[in-house]
């Protein structure tokens, strides 16, 4: 990603998929992200504790999450396009320590008039889907 | 899903109490700087210019480094710890994150879970933005699940800015229960 990368309204159909990425999660990048987004519940850093309530593992939190589907649109969008919401944020199953999670998204619709582009969002690991979403976005004209 | 001791325990009748209210708010400890972005970029392995890069903000609009919209769940928490503030000591409750609705609000639960989460973003955070965020009951709604029987309890949360502009509208919603085994008398 540069300065000059920049996806512009005309340029977009309904359908084209967003280059995945994917993270594998590991108890040290956890205790990274907690310090970092400072969501200190002890289920996203204390293997003890998330298998206590059910999880198999330490896992990533709702911070985490987020952050990296707002990685992935602005990896498509460029510099020059606004996030403006992500929406309808669910989370079905735990994403945890041993996981490599990959996150993905494809257009959904196209707003003309207001140069927005809606687009479905997920998370899938080896257990399937993790995580589904919808974000809005808002992308420049040529 | 969050353990009993995270949250308060009270009846039905006190939780609706609440509704249309304010039920928490704080203010940023830390303003808007380029540490913090930095740290909270790098477990993502997320390289955006835009975050980091001034001349590259600017060229794309904003005022200066930009926050990337997201992290203004980050920049509404408060300190853990602060002077004035007590010692720790060993065996103490572990400090958890304050979600208001689940730690506030009573509610004849013992267990929880978010169910729900929707953001929305308005004026960008540039460096040395200082954000507030103020947390409302907008919605309870009672359901019995396989989990147990309790309700869904939507959060409002609103971000601002030192000027008062709106950041960030986050409705959060978390479904609080009791396990059938645990249900009490107090509802």
């Amino acid at each position: 990603m540069n300065a000059n990368t920049q996806r512009s309204f005309e340029s977009v159909s309904v359908g084209d998929e967003l280059s995945p990425i994917s993270i594998p999660i590991t108890l040290q990048r956890l205790v990274m992200e907690a310090g970092a987004n400072r969501d200190f519940s002890l289920i996203h850093h204390d293997r003890d504790v998330a298998r206590s309530t059910g999880a198999a593992d330490a896992y990533m939190n709702t911070f985490f999450i987020s952050g990296m589907f707002e990685r992935l649109l602005r990896e498509w969008m460029g510099y020059t396009g606004r996030l403006n919401k992500i929406t309808n944020l669910r989370m079905k199953v735990f994403n945890v320590v041993g996981d490599t999670v990959t996150f993905n998204g494809r257009v959904s619709e196209l707003l003309a008039a207001e140069q927005q582009v809606v687009l479905d969002l997920w998370s899938a690991s080896e257990q399937g889907t993790t995580v589904t979403a919808q974000a809005t976005v808002t992308l420049t004209t040529v | 899903m969050s353990e009993a001791s995270w949250g308060m325990y009270g009846s039905w009748q006190e939780a609706e109490n609440f509704l249309g209210k304010v039920i928490g708010q704080d203010v940023a400890v830390d303003a808007v700087e380029l540490g913090s972005i930095r740290r909270w970029l790098e477990p993502k392995e997320f390289a955006c210019e835009l975050h980091t890069d001034a001349t590259v903000a600017k060229s794309a609009g904003f005022d200066d480094v930009v926050a990337p919209s997201t992290m203004v769940f980050t920049y509404g928490l408060p300190a853990y710890w602060a002077p004035g503030d007590g010692h720790a000591s060993m065996g103490d409750e572990p400090r958890q994150i304050p979600i208001p609705v689940i730690f506030n609000v009573p509610a004849p639960c013992t267990l929880s879970f978010a169910s729900n989460i929707d953001m929305e973003f308005f004026e960008p955070m540039t460096v040395g933005d200082v954000i507030t965020r103020t947390s409302r009951l907008k919605s309870i709604e009672h359901k019995e699940l396989r989990v147990g029987k309790g309700a869904f309890m939507a959060q409002e949360d609103t971000y601002t800015n030192q000027r008062g502009e709106n950041v960030a509208l986050v409705l959060l919603t978390i479904f609080r229960f009791t396990p059938p085994e645990k249900s009490r008398d107090s509802e």
